[in-house]
């Protein structure tokens, strides 16, 4: 097998999570995939989208454009939001734009959140991971109903020896960007209910395909000072230790 | 800012409310899981849904020629049609209409569209006395409040409050009992029912084709009110529009089920046209008022697509912010997710704008759409337009901006990342989290720890290369074989009969098989163990009934064979009269298998009284008049019924409300039993 892609591995794993990153890099190289990083790449604009600034949005998403198309391959996203940010908000940024939609277009063709690109792409679930113990899976909102992923993770989660993961409602932790400063009361009591329904699993560790949920969800416990901790699906593929960081 | 500081306020109230935050988590779980249920019995249904969002997507985008073919045919068929382009406009044709009649009492069943143009407001100014009769509804109204919920109005209400004020209000012994509630509220709304001139009702679906007006409603409100006044005013929203009858039935097998989890409502009425000089009941006059109020406008806009909206509330049953907030917050006559779109669109940004961003964008209430309105797109929509026009607070604009500004070139990206983290260094933290952010950013930290930015980025290590331990085993899954489709289980193939029968026991009514020649001892057995002797009656067209009806005089029975006049004298010692009989006895048109519903035309010694009046309906149905589905019914009989009839009501079982605290009791308005002869034939 010789796949290459173009890892955009987000601001957020970038700047807060480098350690997801690093586990992205070794599960795609372990599946036998050259990973290739873009150096201009920055963040793909969605925080301003979804914040309701469409022209900063798109001066971010023309960016990240130029930055992809002159490079092949596909464009790996560790993040069901960026991906969806990528493969349908850009579409909306420039619906009306002749020269950037079929531009944009172009890049959310190419564009393969993660746990897809394993399972749907390469085929592959089972990664040779192992972990003893319980695993709570939270479906995030913009990978599931945004992209339609849904069984993927679940597929690779189950291939992971030893592991027990219990799937959670597929209902919002209550992040929603700057939602969860702008309306951080209601923000966190979604938040209180999501972490009342992990306590309830008995889990040690929470995996989910979005690091911007999990920043949320593992905020939260560590206020409260729970032992639960968060893990982006590809840290529990790498064997690494649980944990964002 | 001054409307969303509100919106603030209120959710803080309501998230400080634990009576209202066990109504909110009530009405989430039920609802969500009952319309899952009830959605899982249609064939396919995200194919139904597919096809009723192209239906009104298409509508949407060609409302004013269909809006133009609809008025003239209502107009056709009798009905007085009225044009609103605005909410003033609309009161004042209302109060023009009343003001005509005199009136100085209407009776008004449930309508979204008059809460939004603040209907009851103006004709209370004017001196009038509006009686909500949905019970929900009613309940908000004594309390002088607003609905909450598009459909279940009074749900942030406990029963020991309603009890509170049933009492204070109407001067009843105080009751947390339901039951007693509930009739409660019968009792005293029959008096406005038999009294009032005029009824006020919404209307939930206009068929363009036939020029119908359909009504889908639950306790028989809706039904009186659009029945016994002489004068009945439809209000409706430019937008509910159908092209045609076939796909009014694929709206009515998605309505309800994404609505209350029912397959179909208890009462579905159909109205073609006023009374008909042969008719023995039925107002006299009827009008429709078109209302704008800035939809056709909307139709042009970006945010044309929640248009479709069908008015079910399941997007508020599926939102988790609603769960939290409650209808309230809203501040407007529209809540939840539509709430968010309908709002601005119709009143525009300065006003509503805020809402919507009261949303995490979860997409939930998409997925529980029945017209698969792209929630989340349309709110990124109202979202921008908010931006734009209502000025921000200066923090949130200076934040976005310079983050854009750091996004834009990866050099200052970099530089800010770095900044970042020597920044978080001065913060108080604890394995790499940190406990505090100043403001405005420690609404973050309120309940929450913030990860500290990396010292060493991603790019970082890139750069200075990332060890990869070595493969282990990494199975390919081989590509997996097509599946051969699972072979269903052969289906118990049940008959039209058995169908009818076991839909309408499930819906609580009752259904009693005979031949021709036991149906009139059935039906005399069971009015002795009912101990009835008073019977609201049709005039016996059918032959079957023929016969009942003969037998039932023989035996000293009196039936009453209803034939209404307003303007006579008369009047109201014949109603008075007629409330007295406590059954009622019927024939059917038609009947629905598949969700035990009697279809009940309007016509000719065919009182609509008889089936609604009396705390019991009893019907004769003759076998081979079952169809097998309503859409069945309104292709082969559907077109000719509405064109003979000036309404067709649907009744399936028994009349009920779950108004108060979701509890389920029947027999509200209309009849608490429904019993079916069906007579082989």
């Amino acid at each position: 097998m010789n796949k290459t892609v173009q890892l955009f591995v987000t601001c957020l794993i970038d700047s807060l999570f480098p350690e997801v990153g690093e586990a992205v890099v070794e599960v795609l190289n372990r599946a036998g995939v050259t990973v290739e990083f873009p150096a201009d790449q920055t963040c793909c604009g969605q925080p301003a989208f979804n914040a309701g600034y469409q022209d900063e949005a798109r001066r971010m998403a023309r960016h990240t454009i130029e930055v992809f198309e002159g490079i092949e391959g596909t464009v790996l996203i560790p993040s069901g939001s960026c991906a969806a940010m990528v493969k349908h908000g850009y579409l909306e940024l420039f619906t009306d734009d002749p020269i950037w939609l079929p531009r944009a277009q172009a890049l959310a063709k190419r564009c393969r959140e993660f746990s897809q690109y394993l399972v749907d792409e390469l085929s592959i679930t089972q990664m040779g991971a192992s972990y003893s113990g319980k695993l709570a899976y939270h479906p995030s909102c913009h990978l599931l109903r945004g992209l339609g992923v849904e069984e993927q993770p679940l597929k690779l989660l189950d291939a992971v020896e030893g592991a027990q993961t219990s799937q959670l409602e597929a209902e919002c932790c209550g992040f929603g960007g700057l939602f969860a400063i702008d309306h951080h009361e209601v923000s966190a009591e979604m938040l209180a209910r999501k972490i009342e329904a992990i306590e309830e699993t008995e889990a040690e560790v929470v995996v989910s395909c979005d690091v911007s949920c999990l920043m949320h969800i593992e905020g939260g416990l560590r206020k409260r000072g729970s032992r639960v901790r968060c893990a982006h699906l590809a840290q529990i593929l790498a064997g690494k230790e649980a944990g964002l960081r | 800012m001054k409307a969303s500081k509100e919106f603030h306020r209120r959710a803080r109230q309501a998230i400080a409310d634990p009576h209202l935050q066990a109504a909110l988590d009530r009405n989430a779980t039920r609802r969500r899981s009952a319309r899952i249920t009830a959605l899982a019995s249609l064939p396919d249904p995200e194919a139904a849904r597919r096809r009723a969002a192209a239906i009104r997507q298409h509508t949407i985008e060609n409302l004013p020629r269909y809006l133009g073919e609809f008025a003239a045919k209502v107009e056709a068929n009798g009905i007085n049609v009225h044009h609103a382009a605005n909410a003033r406009e609309a009161v004042a044709i209302t109060l023009e209409l009343a003001r005509q009649q005199g009136a100085q009492l209407i009776a008004k069943s449930k309508s979204m569209v008059t809460e939004e143009i603040g209907l009851n407001a103006a004709l209370e100014a004017a001196g009038m006395r509006v009686v909500e009769t949905d019970l929900g509804e009613y309940i908000v109204q004594l309390r002088g409040e607003h609905p909450t919920h598009i459909i279940t109005p009074a749900v942030h209400l406990r029963r020991e409050e309603v009890a509170q004020t049933f009492h204070e209000q109407l001067d009843v012994p105080y009751s947390t009992d339901v039951g007693t509630m509930t009739q409660t509220a019968r009792s005293k709304l029959r008096e406005v029912f038999l009294s009032a001139p005029i009824g006020i009702s919404g209307v939930n679906f206009g068929v363009v084709e036939s020029g119908t007006l359909c009504l889908v409603t639950n306790e028989g409100n809706g039904r009186l009110v659009t029945t016994l006044p002489q004068t009945h005013i439809a209000i409706m929203g430019v937008e509910r529009l159908l092209p045609t009858l076939e796909d009014l039935a694929l709206m009515l097998q998605l309505l309800p089920r994404s609505a209350t989890g029912q397959q179909l409502t208890s009462y579905i009425k159909l109205i073609n046209a006023p009374r008909q000089e042969s008719d023995p009941d039925g107002p006299r006059q009827r009008h429709l008022i078109l209302v704008d109020n800035g939809r056709l406008a909307m139709a042009q806009s970006p945010l044309a697509e929640a248009l479709r909206c069908i008015r079910c509330g399941a997007c508020l049953n599926a939102c988790p912010v609603y769960q939290e907030v409650g209808g309230r917050t809203y501040g407007s006559a529209y809540q939840g997710p539509i709430g968010a779109l309908v709002s601005p669109g119709l009143y525009g940004s300065q006003a509503y704008g805020h809402l919507s961003k009261a949303s995490t964008l979860c997409g939930a209430c998409t997925d529980a759409c029945p017209v698969e309105i792209d929630f989340p797109k349309l709110l990124l929509r109202a979202r921008g337009d908010y931006i734009r026009e209502v000025r921000q607070p200066p923090h949130f604009t200076q934040g976005l901006k310079a983050y854009s500004w750091l996004m834009n070139s990866p050099a200052r990206y970099r530089w800010g990342q770095r900044l970042a983290a020597l920044a978080g260094g001065l913060l108080p933290r604890k394995n790499g989290w940190l406990r505090w952010l100043p403001p405005p950013l420690n609404s973050w930290t309120h309940s929450r720890h913030f990860p500290a930015f990396a010292k060493r980025p991603f790019r970082q290590r890139w750069g200075e290369g990332i060890a990869v331990t070595p493969a282990q085993q990494i199975q390919t899954q081989a590509p997996a074989a097509p599946q051969a489709e699972p072979q269903a289980a052969p289906l118990e193939k049940k008959g039209p009969v058995e169908q009818f029968s076991q839909a309408l026991c499930e819906l609580g009514g009752e259904v009693v098989l005979c031949s021709q020649d036991e149906l009139a001892t059935k039906v005399i057995q069971r009015l002795e163990q009912l101990e009835a002797r008073q019977l609201l009656t049709w005039v016996a067209q059918s032959p079957l009934l023929q016969t009942v009806n003969a037998r039932l005089r023989e035996d000293g029975y009196k039936l009453l064979t209803p034939e209404l006049d307003w303007e006579s004298e008369e009047r109201q010692p014949q109603i008075d009269a007629l409330a007295e009989a406590h059954v009622g006895l019927t024939g059917a048109g038609a009947a629905i298998a598949e969700s035990g519903t009697l279809v009940l035309p309007a016509g000719s010694g065919r009182s609509q009284l008889a089936s609604l009046l009396p705390p019991i309906h009893l019907a004769i149905l003759s076998t081979k008049d079952i169809y097998l589905t309503l859409e069945a019914w309104l292709r082969e009989a559907g077109n000719h019924t509405l064109d003979e009839s000036a309404t067709v009501d649907l009744i399936s079982g028994p009349s009920r409300t779950a108004d108060i605290e979701m509890t389920l009791t029947v027999g509200v308005h209309g009849p608490g039993d429904v019993i079916v002869f069906c007579v082989e034939d």
